[in-house]
């Protein structure tokens, strides 16, 4: 039965990005058009270039030429009604096949697009997903302590911080901490995720990596985890009010158990829920937070490209984080229904 | 569900809502904001800056990059604020055809860093020649600078007495500075202003000691034949400036936060709105119809709530360089998933109640049930959820005015940040630049939360009733 | 008889922001080894927030103010919380839910919890409870199948025999039973009723058995207390109550009047006309005065106690004595 599911899940995504990846193929097809054109120019200038020097004559390198270039339009579709060209546009998309980029190289010196992109997406995990995993502890933490004294001093107080907080940006905030923390009064590094040079040695590599990463979690916990506690709180407060919780301590169970055990199990399906879905949202919101950081993430590489102006990347980009959006909404689901025997076992959402 | 429920329910929603102090607060800082927007011209000192923010004349009288007046109460060193002197005393004398004016403006000068710029202005028209000096407290009189001007019309003279009085002032050093002072700073690395207000004794332009008491700029116009020397002024150019500072394009950022406040407010409340009511029709209408329909509308709804909206925004705009209420429109399309899935799962709810099946046996047709009867009930959620998402529209146009796709003919508190970004105010320290739009945006971010979290606070018990 | 539970003047009050809602006011009661004793009244009498009581877990706002609980002769309200949950809850007075109300947890299997709450009381070993619980499980009509699924796959009927199965497998000496058959149909109610007396006959418990429905109540128990608006208003056995003679107290004659019967032609049902009383501001003198239509004067001011009127049979009303 959950397999059925499963299955039925993931297929469903995959038709939903076909649809997605086709939506922007029509939306952006002039622009990526432009650049093909200029790109086949220069390769196939580039070509001639080479075979300049190996003695033809320029009537035969002229002919060359305009074979060869038929041959790329022919291969890119680019003589074929607008639909058609849409629609190779889009299968070239979905493959992942995102061409070259006309400015930027991987760290290998690869200019694929794919290659470019791939090598980004480590660095934007590894600090949205620290400041996910921290804000959700430490949203439990304080989440729980509320919903244990409702509407008390503690509850009333970080409730109103939520709210102070709320309407922050978090690159606002950023720019304020660096102006503070690293020109002020210079504890952290101002960006970057490792010193010039970085240091050798495992260890001391990944210590680098932890004093970079420092700040940037920081910001982003500190105006993040107030919201989190809110509606862990409402969630938790809920979850205590059922009739199973008290037929639980009826029961003679210890609160610890109690509230661990019961509630929190409950409430966990929710919980994942939500972290998982504000780690999908950061993934959009990265964009200016690395690029006050001058992280090299996908967030960074975004605002790289939209100044280059370098549209297969953009393009790569938006692929890939729809990818990203959409398979993360699937293991969401598929989580929530192992979390929850409601939907696990019955098969039904 | 008739008007007098709705009205009802209403009031005592109201009374709810009075009781929680935060909601209260919330309403508060909102009329704040709407008496800031109404009032804008009067606030602040530079009316027209909501249309001729990116107009240099307008500005250019302002230091470039100035701290706040109120910097001064901070420090022991009293930095020079902006002045403007209308208030000369004028004689007019005629004699033979030429019209002989003499200006003489004071100036109290307390402070012990010199201003930016000393800027004479006056209205001419003809064959206008003037000589400006001025006189010291310490009884030196400096000729500053002599212009001849020659206009038709009646156009607005700008004398800035720094760039203009170079040799002058530079000569006025030598007669009491020491010759290896004067050596080691030539004329061109001079600051005049430091100079024209130190006292006149060696190490004046090394360590210029400030020179405080009575100046007066006295001005000689001499008008040839037919012509108008009208209103004359002089600003003081100071190194700190109103409330807020200045840029480093000489924009006074207080009246710059100012305008922004009706865009914030405007982005916000439209977004917000259209998002939710277009996100609570379809919700609402995807429980009520069931079955295939409501299928078909989540699978959509689906595909709409995966693209990642950021990213699409920034790339729409950059390739198609909107105007703001496009960004709006955009904004609206990707927003409007928000409220879906609660307003489908409250409509699920409503579509079981016994009355709904009562108003169809009674052949009332579909429209009319949504309507009258399920949508009113979801009101209260679509406010709060309104509230709600204002902060984050006004987070995401700043962010789209931060990576300066935003529509360049308005100020937006996210425009001001981009400026202070590529300004380099962060490397620089300009802090006046960066905190005020920023505490603006957390400010009406706050406000709407306040307001948002009452709402949700006194509605959610209700919701888990049903 | 041998008194298991004697309740003295128990006073539950719910204190909220505008005053005190007085829910138990003065409950006293006694209960006798093996016994089944019933408790009725109207919705908002207090009968389920007794059930709380018992168990010392008022849900808030509520508190107990005044009373004593005595079980086996010491009043264990003197123990602390901690005292109370380890032995007394479960051990010694256990409650069966109405078992429509969601009083398992969703995302554990019957077995677990089953098994986490027997090892929370024994020191047994896991095969040993897990025995037991089959044992208590077959003995409720079940199979042994149902204790690795989860509570959302049973039915309503199966999940009060759970609910049942998990109140006895402690064999406690007190097991309130509060609306156990309320939500359930009628072929179910039937087979819950004979499983409830079957066990009572087996296992020698003492039941409370709470419900507003008086026929079931008149099947099932031995003695009755008929409870209005936080007040015990007549306790006495089953033949007292149903007997030839008619119950005393006007109300409760009024309430079994109100039950339809199924042989009887009538034009129009008997119900009592008026609402429950407010209990953050209740009525001065008897409670039900104004809803009787044998007031007396003295009914208004004064309230009357609850006396004893014949062998086992108490009322609290004036005309009664």
């Amino acid at each position: 039965m959950y397999w059925k599911y499963v299955i039925k899940r993931i297929l469903y995504a995959c038709g939903g990005f076909i649809i997605i990846m086709f939506i922007f193929s029509a939306l952006f097809n002039t622009i990526m058009e432009k650049t093909l054109y200029d790109q086949i120019n220069e390769t196939v200038e580039m070509e001639i270039l080479n075979r300049s020097s190996s003695g033809l004559s320029q009537e035969a390198l002229d002919v060359y030429k305009a074979k060869r270039y038929d041959y790329f339009i022919k291969r890119y579709h680019l003589n074929e009604p607008v639909m058609q060209r849409i629609f190779w546009r889009a299968v070239d998309t979905i493959t992942f096949n995102f061409g070259k980029s006309t400015l930027m190289q991987s760290p290998q010196g690869d200019r694929e697009v794919i290659k470019i992109v791939g090598s980004k997406i480590p660095n934007t995990l590894i600090l949205f997903t620290t400041v996910v995993v921290i804000d959700t502890l430490l949203g439990i933490a304080l989440g729980i302590k509320k919903a244990q004294k409702p509407n008390k001093k503690l509850d009333q107080s970080t409730s109103v911080i939520t709210m102070i907080v709320y309407g922050i940006p978090g690159w606002w905030m950023a720019m304020i901490c660096i102006m503070f923390f690293v020109y002020l009064i210079p504890i952290f590094p101002s960006g970057g995720i490792h010193s010039v040079p970085p240091p050798t040695g495992g260890f001391a590599y990944f210590l680098d990596m932890l004093y970079h990463l420092a700040l940037p979690v920081l910001v982003l916990v500190a105006i993040g985890f107030w919201g989190r506690a809110y509606l862990i709180r409402n969630l938790v407060l809920t979850t205590l009010q059922e009739d199973f919780i008290m037929s639980a301590r009826a029961r003679g169970l210890s609160e610890n158990k109690v509230l661990y055990g019961h509630t929190m199990r409950t409430a966990a399906p929710p919980i994942v829920t939500m972290a998982l879905m504000s780690l999908l949202a950061s993934f959009g919101g990265s964009l200016i937070f690395e690029g006050i950081f001058s992280w090299p993430g996908m967030g960074n590489l975004y605002w790289v490209a939209i100044q280059q102006n370098d549209v297969p990347v953009l393009m790569g980009l938006l692929a890939v984080t729809t990818t990203l959006s959409l398979s993360g909404l699937v293991i969401l689901d598929l989580i929530y229904g192992f979390l929850d025997p409601r939907i696990k076992v019955g098969g039904k959402a | 569900m008739k008007l007098n429920n709705i009205k009802r329910s209403m009031l005592s929603f109201w009374n709810e809502f009075r009781q929680t102090r935060f909601g209260i607060f919330g309403l508060i800082t909102f009329c704040l904001f709407v008496v800031i927007i109404l009032f804008e011209t009067a606030i602040i000192p530079f009316p027209e800056a909501s249309t001729r923010w990116r107009d240099i004349s307008y500005w250019e009288d302002n230091p470039k990059g100035a701290a706040p007046v109120w910097v001064n109460w901070f420090t022991s060193t009293k930095h020079t604020p902006q002045k403007v002197i209308t208030d000369v005393e004028l004689k007019r004398e005629e004699d033979s055809g030429f019209e002989f004016i003499d200006v003489v403006i004071p100036y109290d000068y307390q402070y012990d860093i010199a201003p930016n710029d000393i800027i004479f202005h006056a209205m001419t028209r003809g064959e206008v020649t003037l000589m400006i000096s001025l006189l010291r407290p310490d009884g030196d009189e400096i000729l500053l600078t002599e212009k001849s001007v020659n206009s038709t019309t009646l156009r607005d003279l700008r004398i800035p007495i720094s760039t203009n009085s170079l040799d002058n002032v530079y000569n006025y050093v030598k007669q009491h500075e020491s010759f290896e002072n004067i050596k080691a700073k030539p004329k061109n690395v001079m600051n005049s202003m430091q100079v024209l207000f130190a006292k006149a004794e060696e190490g004046m332009l090394q360590n210029p000691a400030s020179l405080q008491g009575e100046y007066q700029l006295k001005i000689t116009a001499v008008i040839l034949g037919e012509g108008e020397f009208l209103e004359p002024n002089l600003v003081i150019s100071g190194n700190v400036f109103g409330l807020l500072g200045t840029d480093s394009f000489k924009r006074d950022i207080w009246s710059g936060v100012i305008a922004g406040t009706k865009w914030a407010m405007l982005i916000g409340l439209m977004t917000s709105s259209l998002a939710v009511i277009i996100g609570v029709i379809f919700g609402v209408s995807s429980a009520y119809f069931g079955g295939l329909v409501d299928m078909l509308m989540m699978r959509f709804y689906e595909i709409a709530a995966s693209i990642p909206m950021l990213p699409v925004l920034i790339v729409l705009s950059a390739i198609f360089k909107p105007s703001i209420w496009t960004i709006i429109l955009i904004m609206c399309v990707f927003s409007w998933v928000g409220p879906v899935r609660t307003v489908r799962s409250i409509g699920l709810q409503i579509k079981a109640e016994t009355y709904v099946e009562a108003a169809r046996a009674l052949n009332a047709s579909h429209s009319r049930i949504i309507f009258r009867h399920m949508i009113p009930q979801l009101i209260p959620y679509a406010f709060a959820s309104m509230a709600l998402s204002v902060p984050g529209a006004i987070v995401t146009e700043s962010t789209i005015s931060l990576l300066g796709l935003g529509d360049p003919t308005i100020v937006t508190w996210g425009q001001i940040l981009r400026d202070a970004v590529s300004g380099g105010a962060v490397l620089q320290g300009l802090w006046w630049w960066v905190v005020p739009p920023g505490l603006f945006i957390a400010g009406m971010g706050m406000t709407f939360a306040f307001i948002g979290f009452a709402m949700d606070t006194i509605l959610n018990p209700k919701l888990k009733t049903r | 008889m041998d008194k298991i539970l004697d309740v003295r003047n128990i006073k539950l009050h719910y204190l909220t922001r505008k005053g005190a809602v007085r829910a138990l006011d003065d409950v006293s009661f006694p209960l006798y080894r093996g016994e089944t004793l019933g408790v009725v009244g109207e919705s908002g009498c207090g009968k389920t927030t007794l059930g709380t009581a018992l168990l010392n877990m008022p849900t808030p706002p509520g508190k107990i103010v005044g009373g004593e609980i005595f079980l086996e002769g010491k009043n264990v309200l003197e123990l602390n919380e901690r005292q109370y949950r380890t032995n007394i809850r479960w051990e010694k007075i256990a409650m069966v839910f109405q078992g429509a109300m969601n009083c398992l947890t969703p995302v554990y299997t019957i077995q677990k919890q089953m098994m986490e709450t027997i090892k929370f009381h024994r020191e047994i070993e896991d095969d040993q409870a897990l025995e037991r619980i089959i044992k208590y499980v077959n003995l409720v009509g079940l199979s042994a199948d149902v204790l690795k699924r989860y509570p959302h796959e049973l039915s309503g009927g199966m999940k009060q025999r759970i609910v049942i199965a998990m109140g006895l497998f402690l064999e406690p000496d007190v097991v309130i039973c509060d609306e156990p058959t309320t939500a359930l149909d009628v072929v179910v109610q039937a087979q819950i009723i004979n499983l409830l007396k079957e066990l009572k006959q087996e296992l020698k418990l003492s039941f409370i058995f709470i419900t507003h429905d008086l026929a079931t109540e008149a099947e099932v128990s031995d003695r009755i207390m008929v409870m209005y608006a936080g007040k015990v208003v007549e306790i006495g056995t089953n033949e007292h109550i149903y007997g030839s003679q008619g119950a005393s107290h006007p109300y409760t004659r009024r309430l079994l009047a109100a039950t339809p019967r199924l042989h009887q032609q009538v034009e129009q049902l008997a119900f009592i006309p008026g609402t429950p009383p407010d209990l953050l501001t209740p009525p001065t003198g008897c409670r039900f005065h104004l809803r009787c239509d044998e007031k007396m004067e003295k009914c208004m001011k004064e309230e009357p106690p609850l006396k004893e009127i014949g062998p086992e049979h108490k009322v609290a009303c004036w005309r009664c004595y």
